[in-house]
């Protein structure tokens, strides 16, 4: 009894302990995959962060994905790919998904280096407080997390309706419950019937006469003339019911598809300010007391106009420059304020870059982000690199991005 | 094999109606019964949810070629094992009844516990397929044969050869045809799309992805016809296991002298 007392309140002071696991383990996902493969911008919730939607309301998550160019070679490249929504569950009921307006049912294929805008709308089923980011499965990778936001869903989850009709003139009007009486009703016959065929065998002794009755040389008296004439007539009558009701079911629903399984094509859309920009990485350095991530790199501007740095993203977390009020303006109120670190992005040097220009520069990202969202684990990756988008702004608000790569050094201590 | 002059003594005894000893005998049937029911449940439970898992969790895994093939293969596996001692020791030919209702309640206590009340999947999702004309049939023609050879060609080929037509009547609603953001699909598609699983992309889905060419289309028939054949050979197989290991027999209890007891003398024969 001591001992049930103890694992008791060893339970108690396990729950008192331990953290709520409130979003979907993104961070636990290897850095490599976050910041190699996806990065997500301009993205725009139809609804602030934290606030309230009744059930059967829509909300909407929209922006741009770009598909990095040096995708990691261990993961598949990105032929096949599924635009999704990362939820708890189906909390939320996904209701369209847009990859360049094209719809989304299906899985499509990818090009690296290119840029592709998404759309995915959804309604609130249950009630509750969520965690809601836009998502990319990819094959072979797992799923891949954009930014996410809190929602809150409040009303009767009893009150949710969903339908569609067919194109047969079915009107379906929630596809919670359709079809699910018919499934119940044929479960429940065949189970009375085998519960039946049970009872037939379970009302005479079962164990002991019955092996004692074999071992001495009974067992075909064990089954009777009337065991087999019942059985005779169940079989028939098993096999008629199976006849009989694909019959009628095959009148009810003449007009029946397979599943669909084909591929979508999706067409990126060129964007030829894309790369305008060189980027060269020199070296990268993380500074761990620091929480500093330096990069050393050479930019050439072939724009043709006078361009600033505006931000440096990876994995979500946007390093913006403070100093250049059009790159602040790109980023909403309502932006998860965690992944928009505070001390921004810091250049060694902040004039603007003529047209023709290289400069070689540094840029600093610090925040404790890289610790929080346990991006710093890539130091133990076998290769401890990073990628990133790079954002510039001409004076006329236009916007370049351009990739950066490189190796990461560490700096463990302070020399 | 015949008798021991005990046993014997105990069939006279228990053949006596209303006895006490036929009462206690059919305690202990009940006691079985019950232990025996919890045991098949969880076992065939277990292994059909890890073997067919998906294609029995989704209705928009429900295909016409994998769902149909797969499905009664793993189906015919445990109760063809256990046909053997039901029958041969017990003259029962209940072995395919008792573990479909197992599984079926097994399934529905997962799919109303797990997937509806505690992950927020519908019904609509999440049914699970009929198994049970199959596995009856099977008991049937193993009872009116008597005979493994015509059991396992007959019983383990209705296995597969009543899947897919005792499942067409609850399937056939899911898959009318829809466009759903101007895509054709059917309700099937539509619900598992529309039903988040995070972890289940639509590229996940093992189903038919183009039709059996040569075949005019007809891919749940060659599906069929192609799993009955398997079966077959499976319930042969598994059979001829359930028969190896319920002759197995036993082997002296070692620890018996430990506590006391006399060691056993006899049980390996």
């Amino acid at each position: 009894m001591t001992r049930l007392y103890i694992k008791v309140v060893m339970m108690l002071v396990l729950f008192s302990v331990a953290g709520l696991a409130l979003a979907h383990g993104e961070r636990n996902q290897e850095p490599f995959l976050r910041m190699k493969t996806l990065h997500w911008y301009d993205i725009k919730w139809s609804i602030e962060n934290d606030s309230t939607v009744q059930v059967n309301e829509e909300v909407t998550m929209s922006g741009k994905v770009h598909f990095f160019s040096r995708w990691p070679e261990q993961i598949n490249m990105p032929d096949t790919v599924f635009l999704a929504n990362a939820t708890p569950g189906p909390v939320f009921v996904r209701v369209g998904t847009w990859l360049n307006d094209v719809p989304m049912i299906q899985s499509t294929g990818v090009e690296v280096g290119r840029v592709y805008d998404f759309k995915v709308v959804l309604k609130a089923r249950i009630p509750g407080r969520h965690h809601v980011h836009p998502m990319f499965n990819v094959e072979s990778a797992g799923g891949l997390v954009g930014p996410g936001i809190w929602m809150n869903i409040a009303g009767d989850a009893n009150d949710f309706l969903y339908g569609v009709e067919t194109r047969t003139g079915i009107v379906i009007e929630d596809l919670e419950t359709y079809g699910v009486e018919n499934v119940v009703k044929w479960h429940a016959f065949w189970a009375i019937l085998a519960v039946l065929w049970l009872a037939w065998w379970v009302r005479r002794p079962l164990l002991i006469n019955r092996f004692l009755w074999v071992k001495d040389n009974n067992w075909s008296a064990l089954i009777t003339r009337t065991d087999m004439m019942v059985g005779g007539i169940l079989l028939v009558f098993i096999i008629t019911v199976l006849i009989v009701a694909n019959q009628i079911t095959e009148k009810t629903y003449p007009r029946t598809v397979p599943l669909q399984g084909g591929k979508v094509e999706v067409q990126y859309v060129p964007n030829p300010e894309e790369g305008l920009v060189e980027v060269k990485n020199h070296t990268s350095e993380y500074y761990l007391p620091g929480r500093t991530i330096t990069i050393d790199a050479t930019i050439t501007n072939n724009t043709g106009k006078v361009i600033q740095i505006g931000e440096f993203m990876s994995s979500n977390l946007r390093f913006v420059n403070k100093k250049l009020p059009i790159a602040m303006a790109g980023v909403d109120e309502g932006y998860p304020a965690e992944l928009v670190p505070n001390k921004g992005l810091i250049l060694s040097d902040d004039s603007p870059i003529q047209p023709g220009e290289s400069r070689r520069l540094r840029m600093e990202a610090t925040d404790v982000a890289w610790e929080t969202e346990r991006l710093s684990s890539l130091l133990n990756d076998p290769d401890s690199s990073y990628g990133a988008l790079i954002f510039f702004f001409d004076e006329e608000g236009n916007r370049y991005t351009s990739e950066i790569y490189g190796q990461i050094l560490p700096t463990f201590f302070d020399k | 094999m015949s008798l021991t002059a005990e046993e014997a003594k105990l069939l006279k005894a228990i053949s006596v109606p209303n006895s006490d000893a036929a009462k206690i005998v059919r305690n202990f049937d009940w006691i079985v019964v019950v232990v025996l029911l919890f045991a098949v449940t969880a076992a065939f439970h277990i292994h059909f949810m890890l073997t067919a898992g998906d294609w029995d969790f989704w209705v928009d895994w429900k295909d016409r070629m994998y769902w149909v093939t797969l499905t009664p293969m793993i189906l015919v596996i445990i109760p063809a094992a256990l046909s053997y001692p039901l029958m041969h020791k017990l003259g029962l030919p209940i072995a395919g009844t008792v573990c479909g209702l197992c599984l079926v309640i097994g399934e529905w206590v997962s799919r109303i516990s797990g997937f509806h009340l505690w992950a927020y999947f519908p019904y609509s999702l999440v049914w699970p397929a009929i198994v049970l004309p199959g596995l009856m049939l099977m008991d049937l023609f193993y009872m009116l044969f008597r005979n493994v050879f015509l059991a396992s060609v007959f019983g383990g080929g209705a296995v597969a050869m009543a899947f897919a037509p005792a499942n067409w009547p609850i399937l056939a609603p899911y898959h009318v045809p829809v466009v759903h953001i101007e895509q054709l699909v059917n309700v099937a598609d539509v619900i598992g799309y529309s039903f988040t699983r995070t972890a289940t992309p639509e590229y996940l889905r093992f189903i038919e992805r183009g039709t059996l060419r040569t075949f005019g289309g007809e891919s749940t028939l060659v599906s069929t016809f192609f799993s009955a054949f398997v079966c077959m050979i499976l319930f042969y197989m598994w059979w001829r296991i359930g028969q190896f290991l319920s002759n197995l027999g036993t082997i002296p209890n070692q620890l018996k002298t430990f506590v006391g007891l006399e060691a056993d003398k006899d049980e390996a024969k």
